[in-house]
């Protein structure tokens, strides 16, 4: 069901049409529970499945049925009443309440608890967004720790690196590269690099989209076990990338990529 | 907004996801009137992180008329469905474009594909059930509906 380490796109989208197994879904749900990869694609699933709804026949509704909704909710407001914190932020006032409930037919007394039931949503709907907000900023707070933490973890010396591949393979060279185009971040990891005379060094390149010329996105040399990495290089915002390449140039590094490309991936186009 | 004006604005699109599931008028209504019962009663249940309402509200409804369908209990929390923030719906103008864009690429999948969305998201049948109907692999299953709603996905953002 995984791929590599994500779920596959296929399952996603299964799992949001809630066509897998209970087994199936449990896997998929405690996945995406931990992998904001996957939750976003998720979500995107989601949206998709959102679309396909649209794509029905607009019914009208049943007759009566608005009133019976509002009905139905100013029953439940009138009982909410009856609660300290909800009597608190319905904004009655007694004296009017106490009028029409003497002298008003039954209809203006469900009227005024319609108004006041969609007074005490705008209240709540007020409360939840300071919520929301608050829970915002101790995402944000939280998810800075968590780059930060990354960064630590992808550039620290000390760490192990470990490639899995099928038992028996020698290792290939590869490299990973993670860019966000809109802000020009890119983190690249390459792994089983050969070492290079002192004379060269290897060179990151981003090929764009639109045909212009690749650019230079950071020299480096591997380490004594052949990884290396580029964090966070110098890059102009807002440039789509066709794809990436590594190539070996001269100790001081190239403006153009010198042949032949070592290493090269394209990158997905948008929407896949 | 106030809730009567959250069920004007939606409670149409709600109510037909639910019938074209269901086929049953009164199970449509009771299906729509819990949701937005719901919505009224637990208003945490929806935020704007998990994007439209109007497409949040949409899958919600097709959940629970296939869970209706199904005379299950709800498989999934609301909680659970999260679309990405930048589907917007909440123009009348902007709702009608989407609708008409939509219609046009379900229209222009490959008669498999339609077939298989069809019977995965109207009538909520699983992968396995419906590999076994149409005598597929479960792979090809899983690829045509994937393919389909990124057709979809793609001819909407296009």
């Amino acid at each position: 069901m995984t791929n590599g380490t994500h779920i596959s796109e296929e399952d996603l989208a299964l799992h949001a049409l809630q066509a897998l197994t209970a087994e199936e879904s449990a896997a998929v749900q405690a996945h995406v529970a931990e992998c904001e990869v996957c939750r976003a694609e998720l979500a995107a699933a989601t949206g998709d499945l959102a679309l396909v709804a649209l794509s029905t026949e607009p019914q009208p509704l049943p007759e009566g049925a608005r009133d019976r909704f509002l009905s139905r909710i100013a029953e439940d407001a009138k009982q909410a009443g009856a609660h300290p914190k909800l009597a608190k932020i319905i904004p009655f006032n007694p004296a009017a309440v106490s009028r029409v409930s003497v002298w008003a037919p039954k209809v203006a007394v469900a009227a005024l608890l319609i108004i006041a039931a969609g007074l005490s949503w705008e209240v709540m709907h007020l409360d939840m967004r300071l919520r929301r907000e608050t829970a915002v900023l101790r995402s944000m707070t939280e998810k800075n720790a968590r780059a930060q933490a990354v960064v630590d973890v992808l550039t620290a010396p000390a760490a192990q690196r470990v490639l899995l591949t099928a038992a028996k393979t020698p290792p290939a060279p590869s490299g990973r590269a993670v860019y966000l185009p809109s802000t020009g971040a890119l983190i690249f990891q390459g792994n089983n690099l050969a070492s290079l005379p002192a004379d060269k060094t290897y060179e990151l390149w981003v090929i764009p989209a639109n045909g212009s010329a690749p650019i230079p996105a950071g020299l480096f040399r591997p380490d004594a076990t052949g990884n290396a990495s580029v964090v966070l290089p110098e890059l102009p915002k807002g440039v789509p990338a066709k794809a990436f390449g590594v190539t070996v140039e001269k100790a001081s590094g190239s403006d153009t990529p010198t042949a032949p490309i070592l290493l090269a991936g394209a990158a997905p186009t948008a929407g896949e | 907004m106030a809730m009567a004006e959250v069920f004007d604005r939606y409670g149409g699109l709600v109510y037909s996801v639910a019938l074209r599931v269901l086929k049953e008028p009164a199970q449509a209504e009771d299906v729509m009137q819990d949701i937005f019962f719901q919505l009224w009663k637990g208003a945490g249940t929806y935020t704007e992180g998990r994007g439209s309402l109007g497409a949040w509200l949409a899958v919600v409804a097709r959940n629970r008329a296939i869970d209706s369908l199904r005379r299950r209990k709800p498989t999934d929390s609301v909680e659970d469905v999260v679309l990405p923030a930048k589907t917007d719906l909440s123009s009348e103008t902007e709702r009608n474009l989407m609708i008409e864009k939509v219609r046009e690429v379900m229209k222009e999948l490959p008669a498999e594909q339609q077939r298989l969305v069809e019977l995965a998201f109207f009538e909520g049948m699983s992968h396995t059930e419906i590999a076994a109907k149409t005598g597929d692999a479960l792979g090809t299953v899983k690829t045509r509906i994937r393919s389909a709603l990124m057709s979809l996905r793609k001819g909407v953002q296009g």
